[in-house]
């Protein structure tokens, strides 16, 4: 049990490690979000996962309700995190930000 | 002038840094507060309260005066961002945007146009064109209620675990402010209306000031809880534990009200028909 609960725990931490650098490593606005959006929900699935096996780790009703409401993090934070970069999508689009390509950088360079 | 001002604040600082000396060090077992104060409050709140939280019970019931002005100072925010930014002239815009509901076509309507009238077909929309967005509206209205109720529960349960009037009432007005978003300002306007929030922010203090003239009237002193046990029909203890929750509900209502106004001011620049 506790071997599954760590390996989902450092799956996580690598999803979070990866969209951190995702972050910072990116070109530009739109591709940003790419590894903001996808990758801190697959790692907060998976810690969460981890930590709703660790609760119910001693069996008993109380547990269960606790993991229970672990997992409706996961779901809302499922519901709102595509939502949330949807929307800022959309504004940066709206604001006329054009997006990252490799010959106008090559142009900026120059 | 400038430079006065720059005196004056130095003074002022160094004084209160030179106060400071006279302070217990950090986490020191032998100060006033945790030989006298602490120890009465972890010992004694449930006992007298029946609130297992001892925050809740310090900050409503044996606090209950800082509490109230807390309170109050949050309202005369409100206020004071209402005077400050509340403009009345009603500015006839240049352009109407009307949305044709369900064919999606924008109709754009000079001054002295005709105005279609209100119906369900045709939606008015703000000037900073906002395009029809299905998936946010929709992701805010099946989150909203939960949010809501959420809301609800940190309030009720403060007795238990952490939260109260001041936490389920900012999230209470965010969930308002978050339908304000997704939608526009005047969908949010439609449902809570800015005379009924000045009504709520004011009936928020009101509720708790109210119920310490009631204990006044009761014959004991104000915000004193156990006066009430009559009233609520049960012993003074509990009377203690649930005039808590009375106060937290008015907090609550309060706090969510002056959210809903500043949101509404700061989003418009204080006219209110067009905003975010």
């Amino acid at each position: 049990m506790s071997v599954i609960i760590i390996i989902f725990l450092a799956t996580g931490l690598v999803f979070f490690a990866g969209g951190a650098i995702g972050i910072i490593r990116f070109p530009d606005f739109y591709s940003r979000l790419h590894p903001a959006g996808k990758l801190d929900t697959a790692g907060l699935f998976m810690t969460m996962i981890a930590l709703a096996l660790y609760t119910i780790y001693e069996f008993n009703v109380d547990n269960l309700i606790t993991a229970l409401k672990i997992i409706l993090i996961v779901v809302f934070v499922f519901l709102t995190s595509p939502v949330a970069t949807h929307a800022i999508v959309d504004a940066g689009v709206r604001a006329g930000l054009k997006p990252w390509t490799k010959e106008k950088e090559k142009e900026d360079n120059k | 002038m400038k430079k006065l001002g720059l005196i004056i604040v130095l003074i002022c600082g160094s004084l209160m840094l030179y106060g400071t000396i006279d302070f217990p060090d950090w986490a020191d077992p032998s100060s006033p507060a945790s030989t006298h104060l602490s120890p009465y409050f972890i010992e004694t709140a449930m006992h007298d309260t029946a609130v297992p939280n001892i925050v809740t019970a310090v900050l409503a019931d044996y606090r209950g005066y800082d509490t109230m002005f807390e309170t109050t100072v949050i309202f005369a925010a409100g206020l004071a961002c209402f005077f400050l930014l509340r403009r009345f002239q009603r500015r006839a815009p240049d352009v109407n945007l009307f949305r044709h509901m369900p064919t999606g076509i924008t109709l754009r309507i000079k001054k002295g146009g005709k105005v279609p009238v209100d119906s369900s077909e045709f939606e008015r929309i703000d000037s900073i064109w906002v395009p029809y967005d299905l998936i946010i509206k929709t992701t805010c209205r099946l989150l909203i209620p939960f949010i809501l109720l959420f809301a609800l529960y940190v309030i009720a349960h403060g007795h238990h675990s952490p939260g109260g009037g001041f936490q389920g009432g900012v999230i209470l007005g965010a969930g308002i402010i978050l339908y304000a978003i997704s939608h526009n300002l005047r969908a949010a306007k439609a449902r809570i209306k800015e005379r009924f929030d000045a009504y709520m922010c004011s009936a928020g203090v009101f509720i708790y000031v109210g119920t310490g003239v009631l204990c006044l009237l009761m014959g004991a002193n104000f915000l004193d809880y156990s006066a009430l046990a009559p009233l609520l029909g049960t012993d003074p203890i509990m009377a203690r534990s649930h005039g808590i929750l009375i106060v937290e509900i008015g907090v609550g209502i309060a706090v969510m009200a002056v959210m809903i106004c500043l949101y509404y001011n700061l989003s418009s620049a204080g006219r209110q028909d067009e905003g975010l």
